[in-house]
């Protein structure tokens, strides 16, 4: 034992003193390398590489994976027809599996491939990455729209309103139409980070002035059943329910008020709830899930729906039927939220080849940030421009109000900027 | 004992000294040098992709935690469904001196060997506590003891606006000799010093077993009244190997943290403290072996499937949720095969091929 004591005990000493060396030699490659990685011959045809990692499969691949195909079709198509001339792009494209470390290995991956530009998913893996954004200098578009993804952040750019901005929004909505006293509402949010962050943003409106009285924060679990939660929501006199969470608990919630008679045929009436929710609640899959309950549920976004006819929605019909997708990936607002970021990473990969600079990370995220007021950048897909700066990394201001209408939603009136997030 | 101590055949045993022994002969001490020295320099030759240090490193961190369970369930036959619970609170010792003290304090860049040694008695500290059940109940009711723990231990976590909720709660870069460890050696440096961790901590457990500490590990799982009856004090023991398995869980869940820079709850659930349990099982319960084994398989076998659950996800387009239970159901059925037709786990194919060595050139 004693032997083999010192033996392992000289190879340890032996390999810390490799290690020392080699780690100190290792602080000279880097610069060489990303010297390569990021300065692009101008002559030849480029191909710009960028990364997108999300739930493709496992929790919350019904909506990763329109998105997954948004992406995909919008890039092929700015290839096909030229947008960055002879240049093109490479997006790789991973499934994580709405798993951190599955993001953080991807995203390790996608940086030995080079890439200038980073689409990211779920909020847990932002915000565990956020500080390889900033160690890497790479801008990220993810798919969360999670306020608590800009602090302490300069790279993550949100694609559109925040949670909280959104709630807020709807919260404003209702203080506006609402006739009589001060409304009672019920916040019914996903039990995570997610669903928590906007609460405290929704308070603060409150506490400035925003005249709504917030009576209960319902964090929902798994429950199939959620009879006894409104009884108790309704003996407290709650009006309305903001929701912030995924679709399948807000369809078991209105899909049991609908059996209770408590749903509002219309806007405020009274004795009954009208159910409101932000982005990730609403949808056309809302609506396959809950049936006749989802009639008159109150959904804001700021993206363009097909039901809604438009230029926008007519460019994202066609191009899911120029790459053969079926109707259910064509009309999500999903699929939009994937066009609509490939979008902004196409333009920004356009307008920094349009000023003659060489597409590197650093570029890009200038261009990002320069993205606003005569630059501002009118996808179509959305309803606003999307406009970033230094102060600024939410795209698209303006939020639309949707509302169900015979199994469809339509649009309540024009889009607006909540006053009250303005204020905070 | 054979007299050539390089080339002895079969097993020759005249003291219990002898048979004690870590390596029987000069050539198993000097095979193992020489694999540890590989393992120690391969990676200045070769310069493997930060994707696949980080998951060289993650199968690394699961030996450790391995190690623990190992301890608890293989050597000491207690179940233990909660052993990701553990790792967290390592973990999570962690990100409270980060929240405390900010997360780029000199305590957590510089003094990093001492936190993980920290998080490893805070560990160890919390396995006690859980293992005090052990005293009175056993089998499925302890198994449900442990679970309990888990589960408490993720809604606190999930709960507490301390801890940010389950959020990731981030840890600075830790200092070496040669400066600040950057983002292009970050995974490279933690290979060593959790390969280090894993050499130092597997000899630990290797001569704990050869002390009358790890015989009665073994004998209370074998039968506790006979062990009492000789002078053992099962409830102790029961005890103790909790907080060794809290101690080495512990340790991993502060190389994750470090290895991630951050600590979130969704490493550290149930499903975590289940897949432990199935690299332990694969690996082998009760053998050293078995602790390499095991996170080794169950780890390649998670990336495989990746990659066949994404091609099954381009091809199949139209049935995703095929894809989406590709991988726990290959996990399932691993597990379900190893039961079936190798509950020994990987370790004993290990040990026919050295009993085969050993005896070579005679067949018995």
């Amino acid at each position: 034992m004693k032997k083999t004591s010192v033996i392992v005990l000289t190879l340890m000493i032996a390999f810390a003193l490799a290690f020392t060396w080699s780690c100190a030699k290792e602080e000279e490659k880097p610069v060489a390398e990303a010297k390569k990685e990021e300065v692009m011959m101008a002559d030849a045809p480029q191909v710009y590489k960028l990364g997108l990692s999300l739930a493709i499969t496992g929790p919350t691949s019904d909506a990763g994976n329109p998105y997954s195909k948004g992406v995909e079709d919008y890039f092929r198509y700015a290839n096909e027809t030229k947008i960055l001339g002879e240049d093109t792009i490479e997006c790789f494209i991973r499934d994580d599996q709405y798993k951190t470390d599955v993001t953080k290995r991807n995203f390790e991956d996608f940086m030995t491939e080079g890439i200038v530009f980073y689409l990211n998913y779920s909020t847990g893996s932002t915000l565990g990455l956020k500080r390889d954004f900033e160690e890497e200098k790479i801008a990220v578009v993810p798919a969360s729209f999670h306020a608590g993804n800009l602090d302490d952040s300069n790279y993550i750019f949100l694609p559109i309103a925040s949670y909280s901005k959104q709630m807020i929004g709807l919260a404003e909505y209702v203080a506006t139409n609402h006739a009589g006293d001060t409304p009672k509402v019920a916040l019914f949010i996903h039990p995570s980070a997610f669903g928590r962050g906007p609460v405290e943003d929704t308070k603060k409106a409150v506490e400035k002035g925003l005249k709504i009285d917030i009576v209960e924060v319902v964090e929902h679990g798994k429950d199939l059943d959620n009879t006894a939660t409104l009884q108790r929501l309704q003996s407290k006199g709650v009006q309305y329910v903001i929701c912030h969470t995924v679709q399948s608990p807000v369809a078991t919630l209105i899909k049991d008020a609908e059996r209770q008679g408590m749903v509002a045929g219309e806007f405020g009436e009274a004795g009954k709830i009208t159910f409101l929710g932000a982005h990730y609640t609403g949808g056309n899959d809302l609506i396959a899930l809950a049936g006749s309950a989802a009639n008159n549920y109150f959904w804001s976004t700021s993206y363009t729906l097909t039901s809604e006819a438009g230029p926008g929605t007519a460019a994202q019909l066609d191009l899911a039927k120029r790459y053969g997708r079926d109707d259910k990936a064509a009309n999500s607002h999903n699929y939009t939220n994937g066009v609509m970021v490939a979008q902004i990473a196409t333009e920004v990969l356009r307008r920094a080849k349009a000023s003659g600079k060489p597409i590197t990370r650093e570029s890009l995220y200038d261009e990002m940030l320069a993205m606003n007021g005569y630059n501002a950048f009118y996808p179509l897909t959305t309803v606003g421009p999307v406009t970033y700066s230094q102060s600024d990394k939410e795209g698209v201001d303006e939020l639309q109000i949707y509302r169900v209408e015979e199994g469809v939603f339509r649009a309540v009136g024009a889009p607006f900027m909540p006053e009250f997030a303005m204020k905070m | 004992m054979s007299a050539n101590r390089w080339f002895a055949t079969g097993n020759f045993f005249t003291t219990y000294k002898e048979e004690q022994r870590i390596f029987l002969t000069n050539i198993d001490r000097l095979a193992f040098a020489l694999f540890l020295a590989a393992l120690f320099i391969w990676p200045l030759f070769f310069k493997l992709s930060n994707k696949y240090m980080l998951v060289i490193d993650n199968i690394l961190i699961a030996i450790v935690a391995i190690y623990g369970l190992n301890l608890v369930t293989g050597y000491a036959g207690l179940i233990s469904i909660g052993h990701a619970a553990f790792v967290g609170v390592g973990a999570y010792t962690l990100a409270t001196f980060s929240q405390l003290l900010g997360d780029s304090h000199v305590v957590i860049t510089h003094a990093w060997p001492l936190m993980i040694l920290v998080s490893g008695c805070m560990g160890a500290a919390f396995g006690a506590f859980v293992g005090l059940p052990a005293i009175r109940i056993k089998h499925l009711y302890l198994a449900i003891a442990t679970l309990s723990f888990q589960m408490i231990f993720q809604w606190v976590i999930n709960y507490l606006k301390f801890f940010d909720q389950g959020q990731t709660i981030y840890i600075g870069r830790v200092r070496w000799l040669t400066g600040f460890v950057g983002r292009d050696e970050h995974y490279f440096f933690w290979y060593y010093v959790i390969m280090f961790l894993v050499v130092v901590m597997g000899f630990g457990v290797r001569n704990l077993m050869r002390t009358r500490y790890g015989r009665c590990l073994i004998a209370v799982r074998d039968n506790d009244r006979a062990a009492d009856a000789m002078g053992m004090h099962p409830g102790f023991t029961k005890v103790y190997a909790f907080a060794l398995a809290g101690f080495f869980a512990g340790v991993a869940g502060a190389l994750h943290a470090y290895l991630y820079r951050g600590v979130g709850i969704e490493s550290f659930t149930l499903h975590q403290s289940i897949t432990y349990l199935a690299m332990a099982i694969v690996g082998g319960l009760g053998t050293l072996p078995g602790a390499f084994f095991g996170p080794i398989a169950i780890r390649l076998l998670d990336l495989q499937v990746e990659h066949l659950a994404e091609f099954a996800g381009t091809i199949l387009t139209g049935a995703m949720n095929l894809a989406t239970a590709l991988k726990p159901l290959a996990f399932g059925f691993v597990i379900v095969l190893f039961l079936m037709f190798e509950p020994r786990g990987i370790a004993n194919w290990w040990r026919i091929i050295r009993t085969y060595l050993k005896l070579w050139p005679f067949r018995y």
